[in-house]
């Protein structure tokens, strides 16, 4: 089946939006729940499985479906077809403070290894699968666990992630290490592993944790500056229930009590 | 030979961080690089090095010299097969490499899935001894605590009985079991379901019904002395202990199911070990010949129970934790049998208060 070719215009700044053109029969798929408007004559069908067209029979569905539920997605997806006689717009929003980005698989040889559940949405013929991380240190202690997601196809994909999202073109045998938790995608080709901190002191103290991720090039990769557990981290410690004091202003001691001298970044 | 271009990335050394799509041919032993708007490369087979990388080894680097720089080609290992006919060798150590981490893969997830299991079985078995070393630490004191705590919640729960035949004739068995020195306090609770237990702390409760269903004072005798054995050797407290310890490894395998935790914990309530059972049979015939008085109460007693059961379908909570069975029945003929006949004293209670048809 042949990718529908998708215009997109991302609005917002931290909390975005993108809105994506259909021409007539076009259609894009959308991860459930994150549509926000759409115009008319766009026709809405909901699918057992991700849609994409390698998937046929009840049993391919099945596993489809299955593949989702084991990356923490809903079982359906959403397909917006255009029915209309021009051009319709939809527009699918992001669940949290992040950015969107729109990646175009055709140009990154049709295969994108993201964090699960970062998703959001793409141009009908992308098909979703799940990619097992098969090295049991980075999948321990990588930040990203054990299942990732994998897009397949040649058109635009959005993916989505916390804070900012950076895109960086490693060159062959360049290597970042990068906080765990915040990487968010990468081409095939590049090597995801982890790194020891090194020394005890910086692993206890540092705030980093004990291991770095390691991404070495060639190839793309994404990142994000903001992971969602972090930022849940920070609400909970904020909050009433998190024993935070949850006054407005600070608590009693503000910023020079203890909590602040002795915590660290997590 | 291949005729259809394999798809590839060429990061040319001393190139941008992007690389050119490629495509690739073999002609003979040579490979022929083709880029848009760039003549086509021949490399020598033999200068050329295969390595599986990237995301779980799906991807190929051909790499080659050029000075002090090299070269790179990466491939997807979907599409490396018509290259990989012609050149086994060159793919060899790279497949290998690949084989390898996915064998370790396999055998650290086997682990991985293992050692939660393994763990729980160390956790299982250190329980016993653990229980025993934690009971022998347990101050009287504290037992005397529990003892009032069961009393307690057994008053609230009905009415008890403080007088009458039934009580006077439980107060009298209850003086002769008593060993000198021995501090045991006997309670009559106005149940309809025929059980008797022993708390920690010499605290004995028997239900109403158990005493009417009995035919004679020494079957009552029997079940006492079988309850208060338990006692003595610290039976209900190292259920106790255990089922904290029960609850304290659910909690650490489930994370905060509280739920789960105390059904796993009640599994371990429900009864005592056959072994315990054993032991409390063993305390009881021993008490029992102390007091002088007639061991055969006892199993008559459970012969007693397993006719009720007959009548009624459902089972006295009694004989659902002392399962009445005919090994049990057959140990306990085999012990009475084996102890020194001594001359038993009769209690000497007129039992036709519990209103029974006279044998």
């Amino acid at each position: 089946m042949a990718m529908d070719v998708v215009d997109y215009e991302i609005f917002g700044s931290e909390m975005q939006y993108v809105e994506v053109e259909l021409d007539p029969g076009e259609a894009a798929i959308g991860e459930a729940g994150v549509m926000m408007y759409m115009q008319d004559g766009i026709q809405m069908d909901t699918l057992f499985g991700d849609g994409s067209a390698q998937q046929s029979g009840f049993l391919g569905k099945l596993m489809g479906a299955g593949k989702r539920l084991l990356t923490g997605e809903s079982l359906f997806t959403t397909v917006f077809h255009n029915e209309g006689s021009g051009k319709r717009r939809v527009a699918f929003a992001a669940p949290y403070p992040g950015k969107i980005v729109a990646v175009d698989l055709s140009t990154l040889g049709g295969t994108l290894i993201c964090q699960k559940d970062s998703f959001l949405a793409a141009a009908k013929g992308v098909s979703l699968g799940i990619a097992f991380q098969k090295k049991i240190g980075v999948g321990l202690f990588g930040g990203e666990g054990f299942i990732m997601q994998k897009l397949d196809g040649d058109g635009m994909a959005f993916i989505h992630a916390g804070g900012t999202l950076m895109e960086k073109t490693l060159a062959p045998g360049e290597t970042l290490r990068v906080d765990t938790g915040c990487v968010v995608a990468f081409q095939p080709s590049v090597d995801f592993d982890i790194q020891y901190a090194g020394k005890i002191k910086t692993a206890l103290f540092g705030g980093e944790g004990l291991f770095f991720a390691t991404l070495r090039g060639p190839g793309k990769v994404w990142l994000q500056s903001l992971p969602l557990s972090r930022l849940a981290d920070r609400i909970v410690a904020a909050s009433r229930a998190g024993g935070g004091g949850g006054k407005e202003g600070g608590s009693v001691l503000g910023g020079i009590g203890l909590g602040s001298l002795l915590g660290n970044d997590e | 030979m291949s005729d259809t271009p394999v798809p590839a990335r060429f990061y040319p050394a001393g190139g941008d961080a992007h690389g050119h799509p490629a495509r690739l041919t073999w002609r003979g032993h040579t490979l022929t690089v083709m880029t848009e708007g760039a003549p086509a490369l021949q490399i020598s087979a033999d200068a050329l090095q295969a390595e599986a990388r990237g995301f779980n080894h799906g991807q190929w680097a051909l790499s080659w010299a050029e000075g002090d720089a090299r070269h790179l080609l990466i491939v997807d290992d979907s599409v490396v097969a018509p290259l990989r006919t012609v050149m086994p060798a060159l793919f060899r150590g790279g497949e290998q490499r690949r084989q390898r981490h996915n064998r370790r893969f396999r055998l650290g997830l086997a682990l991985l899935v293992a050692l939660p299991l393994l763990l729980l079985g160390a956790a299982l078995r250190a329980l016993d001894p653990l229980t025993d070393r934690i009971v022998a630490r347990v101050p009287a004191s504290v037992e005397q605590h529990i003892g009032e705590a069961v009393l307690a919640r057994t008053r609230l729960e009905g009415p008890m009985v403080e007088s009458g035949p039934a009580y006077d004739a439980l107060q009298t068995i209850g003086r002769r079991l008593t060993r000198p020195g021995e501090k045991l306090q006997f309670h009559l609770a106005e149940r309809p379901d025929i059980n008797a237990f022993a708390a920690p702390g010499g605290v004995v409760v028997v239900h109403t019904a158990l005493m009417r269903q009995a035919r004679s004072a020494e079957e009552v005798a029997g079940v006492l002395a079988h309850e208060i054995a338990h006692v003595e050797l610290r039976h209900s407290l190292q259920q106790i202990v255990r089922s904290a310890g029960l609850q304290v490894i659910a909690a650490a395998l489930f994370g905060d199911y509280t739920a789960l935790g105390r059904w796993a914990a009640q599994l371990g309530e429900l009864k005592f070990s056959r072994d315990a059972e054993r032991e409390a049979d063993q305390g009881a015939l021993e008490r029992l010949a102390e007091a002088r008085i007639d061991p055969r109460g006892l199993l008559a007693f459970f012969r007693t129970l397993a006719r009720v059961d007959a009548k009624r379908g459902a089972p006295p909570p009694l004989l659902s934790t002392h399962p009445a069975s005919a090994e049990r029945s057959a140990w306990l003929e085999t012990a009475i049998a084996a102890r020194p006949p001594g001359t038993p004293l009769p209690i000497g209670i007129d039992w036709t208060w519990a209103g029974h048809p006279t044998h």
